[in-house]
């Protein structure tokens, strides 16, 4: 019996590389490091109450597929993608929950502009909706966001304030609809 | 990138922007928790008369989980059957709607209930990886020497031929527990178990050599003052939850200094006396808890917590 190994390691590739190689700490820094990013990519594409599962399942999905893993420094990329395709899976799939349960109590429940303001994010086109809210809902800066994701800083960039620009858009004509 | 707040929060405030994550916060991950979906349903099963505990009473799980291996194919493991990995071996068990479970070689469990609402093995010995989505408390893994119950997360569980256990979790929460004795070890933490002992004192997998060897010298091998002394002087902020588990279980004697250590780390809230924690005051001790940056004891309770 011997305690797990100390990790003392920054970088995302090398704690891909240990993680793979079965080091539990590792994995483990890696999901605090990319949970936000899981939550932020699901929650561009599934009912909310859905998404704290969802990350569990996509994290373990990623710790039994990690020996596919080809490059360990596209880890985030490679992550982002098992999310994509479990937000895919879910919609391909019937299920029990699709609506907020009634009667919630007040603090289990998000406002009525919370569901309207994520709404008018998820109408957005793929790539604003998700970075958008990795921005504003994860509060990933954008060097965040193209560090974990594996986008360029400019395509952040441009996501961020194209997506913006139509966001406002939509906000401003519900306010005067 | 600088000055741009829709970049990165920096430059002159955005309202329109500020707003919305004011707004959109309540939607943003929030770790160390359960699973929520699981205690929405809860909720709403107790509050939305009949439909979703309809569907919950309605599916009868099958007493057996499946097992996948290598070595012999898929087939389904009964309550009161034992697996054994053997040399090199290795399965993965699929615990009902509750989880999954990786066994590593030379392991041997049991399956002691495969209820909807209970699954529970026992580990005799070996190395189990488990990643458990049921609700809190619905999963138990009992080892030869302590009870591990999963508060939501994956973790991963090694006894040894004699029964001693670690216990590391990668996400979530852990308890582990022993005729009473009671330690909740939060992601990034493990928790050692020896014969004739229990569980010992939670610790940070990345705490200092010297604290952990002191903390083993505490629990496990009547290593006393002089290993307290290395265990206060060496805890840091970051290890506070290891010195509030210290509080309710060293000597009376050493409480006070614990107390000062853990005080010195993470101040008291207002209204949380010295005289009323070294009193044993659950209350106040809860609400010191929830100063350590690991989530309120509002879940704890929900959990129906025991008490160290």
């Amino acid at each position: 019996m011997s305690a797990s190994p100390v990790v003392a390691i920054s970088d995302d590739a090398e704690l891909a590389r240990a993680a793979r190689q079965g080091n539990r700490v590792a994995f483990g820094r890696l999901y605090d490091r990319y949970r936000r990013m899981v939550h932020g990519i699901l929650l561009a594409r599934v009912p909310p109450w859905e998404v704290d599962d969802l990350v569990q399942d996509v994290f373990l999905s990623a710790l039994r597929q990690l020996g596919n893993l080809r490059d360990d420094g596209a880890f985030g990329g490679w992550l982002a993608m098992i999310a994509r395709n479990r937000a895919h899976d879910y919609h391909r799939r019937a299920h029990e929950w699709t609506e907020l349960p009634e009667n919630l109590p007040a603090a289990e429940r998000p406002s009525s502009e919370a569901i309207a303001a994520l709404d008018a994010i998820r109408s957005l086109p793929a790539a604003y909706r998700e970075t958008l809210i990795l921005r504003l809902v994860e509060g990933m800066t954008g060097d965040e966001i193209a560090a974990r994701t594996g986008m360029t800083a400019a395509s952040v960039r441009v996501n961020l304030h194209r997506g913006m620009k139509q966001l406002r858009q939509i906000l401003e004509s519900e306010a005067h609809a | 990138m600088r000055n741009d707040y829709l970049w990165d929060g920096s430059g002159a405030p955005d309202p329109e922007v500020q707003q919305l994550e004011h707004l959109l916060s309540v939607f943003r991950s929030r770790d160390r928790r359960p699973h929520t979906r699981t205690r929405w349903i809860a909720i709403a099963a107790a509050l939305v008369m009949g439909v979703a505990a309809g569907w919950l009473v309605s599916r009868n799980a099958p007493e057996s989980w499946q097992v996948s291996s290598a070595r012999t194919g898929t087939g389904r493991l009964q309550v009161g059957e034992t697996l054994e990995t053997g040399v090199g071996g290795h399965a993965t068990l699929e615990v009902g709607d509750a989880g999954m479970i990786e066994v590593e070689a030379n392991s041997r469990l049991r399956l002691e209930r495969a209820r909807r609402n209970e699954q529970r093995m026992l580990l005799e010995h070996g190395l189990i990886h488990a990643f458990i989505w049921a609700p809190p408390r619905s999963f138990v893994v009992d080892t030869p020497l302590a009870v591990a119950t999963d508060l939501g997360c994956f973790y991963t569980l090694e006894v040894g031929k004699d029964g001693a256990g670690l216990l590391h979790v990668t996400a979530g929460w852990v308890s582990f527990e022993h005729a009473g004795r009671e330690s909740f070890i939060p992601a990034g933490a493990a928790c050692q178990t020896r014969p004739g002992y229990g569980p010992g004192t939670p610790y940070r997998e990345e705490a200092p050599a010297p604290l952990r060897q002191a903390l083993q010298d505490f629990d496990f091998a009547h290593g006393g003052e002089p290993a307290l002394d290395t265990i206060l002087s060496t805890a840091t902020r970051d290890d506070a939850f290891t010195l509030w588990h210290l509080l309710t279980r060293c000597d009376p004697a050493q409480e006070p200094r614990v107390y000062d250590r853990l005080a010195a780390l993470v101040a008291p809230p207002a209204g949380v006396t010295r005289d009323a924690i070294l009193q044993g005051n659950r209350q106040m001790l809860d609400r010191w808890w929830d100063q350590l940056g690991l989530g309120d004891t509002g879940w704890w309770r929900d959990l129906e917590r025991k008490w160290p």
